[in-house]
């Protein structure tokens, strides 16, 4: 004899706690276990694509702010970087290492930003958020007094940065920096050998290589399943080909991997920063660029490895100040698409961690 | 039986656990049923209680009101069709007769029953008492009951195991 | 414990309320001293409580800060300190939604009863020696038969809601306190079987007597007791019920206003309810080696129930929770094996210590060194064989590699 339980929906979002905005999972359940997982996307849709193509290049970059909202510098500089191609235009080297300490300042930042949630989504009451703002708190000082912006910074321009940096950024850099290995220690201490949390997310939510790579995931959750592979190596831009780190990888493929890569890429971000405030070199941050800039014909894909992971911008140029395609290549997206293989089996708890562990962001998964 | 407390407290109890049993078998809503099923057991305890059997009301509580009431709540929900209501069934009338048969014998019994009369004195301790009986007059027989109970839990595991 | 037994002696406040309890069935009806103790004891528990709630909803709130290297509430009134009375102005004063399609009866019953058993707890725990509503002599047995009816009321909420997370929520409590009320049991019946009575004075009285705290014999037992305790109260290792990232708030998910602020306030009741019982069994009550002689007992009491809350505070601050099956796998792989060889020595070390005569100044400080020592060594050997340790061949933190394009998946990499 058989117990059979009835299949019962239940329906993660778009409005619950643990969706990082307005995501929609709608769960199909025998008992405990999950048999399907539909992910329903959209409720954050701006349509940005399309508005993109009737304004100039320039006007484009706040809108790469608002899409994954925690990262803007790294939004910005992928987008410049695809209009610079299109338009062949060359940075000034203390452009290009200012673009790096800012593009890994904002690593840090969102790598505290999703370790914190995944850590909330296993339930620990805020600590490690709070912990984790107060480093992203510096962070986002350090971007004000640069470019005036915490969040939405709309900093990388087109052929270089906005501003140079102001003279008080260095020390204030230098002495974040210094602290950091210790924070990062304080982090780990409380967080990687917690027994509970190991619990929780080893072995959970596994995404094997093979599938990660069909699926095309990048960033940590492609490297979490142990795939060396990482954009500032494998195709360097900005002034990442100077610069010495490691890439960490994991073993299973599990959430707990996904967070290990994530506290190991904190301490590399550290180490990059360290090299790249050394070598900053003098001279112009930036060159000059007409405001309604006209690309010659063609096309152009530039990608950046985002805290996210693959960040590519496709632009079509028809010779217009517009461009006649932005296309925007998210990793947040791309990495949920493996979301419903990871998740089936497990229950509601491993799920929302699995999600949790993927670090999505909505404004860029909708756009 | 004497002072005025334990007589106001018999019949608050008595009515509230034969109202809530009476209700047990009258809402549609099983749910609820189970609902009035907790509260006559915890109406049942109070009896006990004006009876000086603390040990056996608090233990009352908390098999029957904490325990077996809980299961009856998850064996309900669990149920496939757990959404039915206290409906009517063809049992109605034979479980009226029986119902009545054992009111009436009951009553018959508690009526013709010369009773002795205790004097009631300060709560005894009665959890030693109880305790000393099952472990030493009455081991038998519980150690058999606990043995009957575990084959019934294997038996029920047995039973909705998937394979 | 010889106290004066005088009206004025402050040191317990029994003694006043007996003077008049005596006085009252002295001139007036009998049923009259009956009566007004009752109502002297609970509205005593309650206002005790409600201060209490008051207080540290707000200290909980400025630890919590503390913790998290941020300030916690700081605007109302002198480093806040009023912020919790603004809590309660606010829980009262906004709406108490009632959806369509909830079950009216059932929904306005729940958040009403789901406060009674916590708050009948406090009748049995002594807060001095002469400070107790009901001493009974089930004490024990009667907190823990109380404590198991709490599942009722949360399941009430949860199946009117009407609402699939509620449903989840109170079949989660539901599940969680039936499984941790046996390891809860047992280790209670090691502090019986040392104590020889079930009565919460009686206990108190024993350990007073032996100048012992059964912290120190039973240390397996509290920790068990601890942890099921904390299982109970729903705070946060295994706040599994109302898990927000999970199923939003669990039972309570559709209840606002004052009806959320009843399971609120109940939430931390049963935090108090379960420290003063902790305070009471396995740290000596009331009793403090002699100080007692000197500060009021219930003094001592309250120190000790509100430094056990501040544990409490400490491990909602620190610990993520628990799944599920693991919280419940954990109370039946792992703590009622534990608690029941825990039982089994207990009894026969009084065995050995009845049996054969023994002083008590002789046997217990070895009881106490045997106990802890096999409380050590039986968590440690447990966890190893039950525990899912790291595989060697999984590294601690995520590998370093500097060339790309191949993949280290598994045992293999």
């Amino acid at each position: 004899m058989t117990m059979k339980s009835e299949p019962f929906v239940v329906n993660v979002g778009p409005q619950h706690p643990s969706t990082h905005g307005v995501f929609r999972l709608r769960l199909t359940m025998d008992g405990e276990k999950i048999v399907d997982a539909e992910m329903v996307v959209g409720y954050l849709h701006r349509s940005m694509e399309k508005l993109a193509e009737g304004r100039t290049y320039t006007q484009n970059i706040p809108f790469t702010d608002r899409l994954d909202y925690l990262s803007a510098m790294s939004n910005n500089l992928a987008y410049c970087m695809a209009v610079e191609k299109l338009a062949g235009i060359d940075v000034p080297e203390r452009g290009q290492f200012l673009r790096v300490i800012m593009a890994e300042f904002q690593r840090i930042a969102n790598h505290a930003m999703a370790i914190a949630s995944f850590a909330m989504e296993c339930g620990v009451w805020f600590t490690p958020l709070m912990w984790m703002f107060r480093e992203r708190e510096k962070i986002l000082d350090l971007f004000e007094m640069t470019c005036g912006a915490r969040l939405t910074t709309n900093y990388v321009r087109i052929g270089g940065v906005s501003f140079d940096i102001p003279p008080e950024f260095m020390p204030a850099a230098r002495a974040l920096l210094k602290e950091m290995p210790e924070r990062i220690a304080e982090y780990e201490a409380l967080l990687m050998e917690n027994e509970i949390i190991l619990a929780r997310s080893r072995d959970v939510g596994v995404l094997q290589p093979d599938l990660a790579i069909a699926s095309s995931a990048s960033g940590p959750v492609l490297r979490g399943s142990g795939v060396m592979w990482d954009i500032r190596k494998a195709d360097p831009y900005a002034a990442y080909d100077r610069l010495e780190f490691d890439i960490p990888v994991g073993t299973c493929g599990d959430c707990y991997d996904r967070f290990l890569v994530r506290m190991e890429e904190l301490r590399q971000s550290v180490r990059i920063l360290e090299q790249a405030l050394d070598m900053l070199p003098d001279g112009p941050a930036s060159v000059n660029v007409p405001l309604a800039l006209r690309p010659p014909a063609g096309e152009a894909y530039a990608r950046i490895e985002a805290p996210k992971g693959e960040l590519g911008f496709y632009l079509v140029s028809d010779g217009s100040p517009h461009p006649h395609r932005f296309h925007i290549r998210s990793p947040s997206y791309i990495n949920l698409t493996p979301l419903r293989d990871m998740v089936v089996g497990l229950t509601v708890p491993d799920a929302v961690i699995t999600l949790g562990s993927i670090d999505i962001v909505l404004g860029e998964v909708d756009r | 039986m004497d002072d005025v407390g334990s007589v106001v407290a018999f019949w608050m109890l008595s009515v509230m656990t034969l109202g809530a049993a009476v209700m047990v078998v009258a809402v549609r809503n099983l749910i609820y049923a189970v609902l009035f099923l907790i509260l006559s057991f915890i109406g049942v305890a109070g009896l006990y209680l004006t009876l000086s059997a603390d040990f056996v009301a608090i233990a009352q509580v908390l098999i029957y009101a904490g325990a077996v009431s809980v299961l009856i709540l998850f064996a309900v929900l669990l149920t496939p069709r757990a959404a039915r209501d206290n409906a009517e069934t063809f049992l109605q009338v034979p479980g009226l007769v029986l119902a009545t048969l054992v009111a009436v014998t009951i009553g018959a019994i508690a009526l013709v029953t010369d009773w002795n009369e205790a004097t009631r004195g300060a709560f005894p301790e009665t959890a030693g008492a109880i305790g000393e009986a099952l472990l030493d007059k009455y081991v038998l027989p519980f150690e058999i009951a606990s043995v009957i109970l575990l084959a019934a839990m294997i038996g029920a595991i047995v039973l909705v195991r998937e394979d | 414990m010889i106290f004066l037994a005088e009206w004025w002696d402050l040191r317990d406040l029994g003694n006043p309320v007996g003077k008049l309890l005596e006085l009252l069935g002295d001139h007036g009806p009998d049923w009259l001293p009956y009566a007004v103790s009752a109502i002297v004891g609970s509205i005593t528990i309650v206002v005790f409580l409600l201060v209490s709630l008051l207080a540290f909803a707000w200290v909980e709130r400025r630890l919590l800060g503390r913790m998290q290297a941020r300030l916690g509430p700081n605007r109302v009134g002198p480093w806040g300190v009023f912020q919790s009375i603004a809590d309660a102005i606010k829980f009262v004063t906004k709406e108490a939604i009632t959806s369509r399609n909830v079950d009216r009866w059932m929904f306005w019953a729940a958040p009403v009863l789901v406060a009674v058993p916590v708050l009948v707890v406090f009748a049995v725990l002594p807060f001095g020696e002469g400070m107790v509503l009901a001493d009974l002599n089930v004490g024990v047995l009667f907190v823990i038969a109380v404590g198991s009816v709490t599942a009722i009321p949360i399941f009430m909420a949860g199946w009117s809601s009407n609402n699939k997370f509620s449903l989840l929520g109170a079949m989660r409590e539901v599940a969680m306190l039936i499984s941790y009320e046996l390891p809860q049991v047992l280790a209670l019946l090691g502090v019986v079987v040392f104590a020889g009575t079930m009565r919460m004075n009686g206990i108190v009285g024993w350990q007073d007597e032996h100048n012992t705290w059964l912290i120190f014999l039973q240390p397996l037992a509290v920790l068990i007791y601890l942890i099921a305790g904390t299982v109970e109260i729903n705070r946060t290792p295994t706040d599994i019920a109302e898990a927000e990232s999970e199923i939003v708030a669990g039972y309570h998910t559709e209840y606002s206003g004052i009806k959320f602020g009843m399971f609120w306030l109940t939430e931390y009741f049963a935090g108090f309810a379960i420290a003063a019982i902790i305070a009471t069994v396995y740290l000596g009550g009331w009793t403090l080696w002699g100080l007692e002689e000197w500060v009021p007992g219930w003094i001592i009491f309250l120190a000790k129930l509100y430094g056990l809350f501040w544990l409490f505070i400490w491990m909602r601050g620190t610990l993520p929770r628990l799944r599920i099956d693991q919280l419940m796998g954990f109370a039946w792989k792992f703590l009622l094996p534990l608690a029941l060889i825990n039982i089994f020595v207990a009894g026969l070390e009084v065995l050995i210590w009845r049996e054969n005569d023994l002083a008590a100044e002789a046997v217990l400080p070895g009881f106490a060194i045997a106990n802890l020592v096999l409380a050590g060594v039986l968590i440690v050997a447990w966890a190893r064989f039950l525990g899912r340790a790291r595989p060697s061949w999984r590294p601690a933190r995520a590998r370093l590699v500097k060339e790309l394009g191949a993949v280290v998946y598994g045992q293999e990499g």
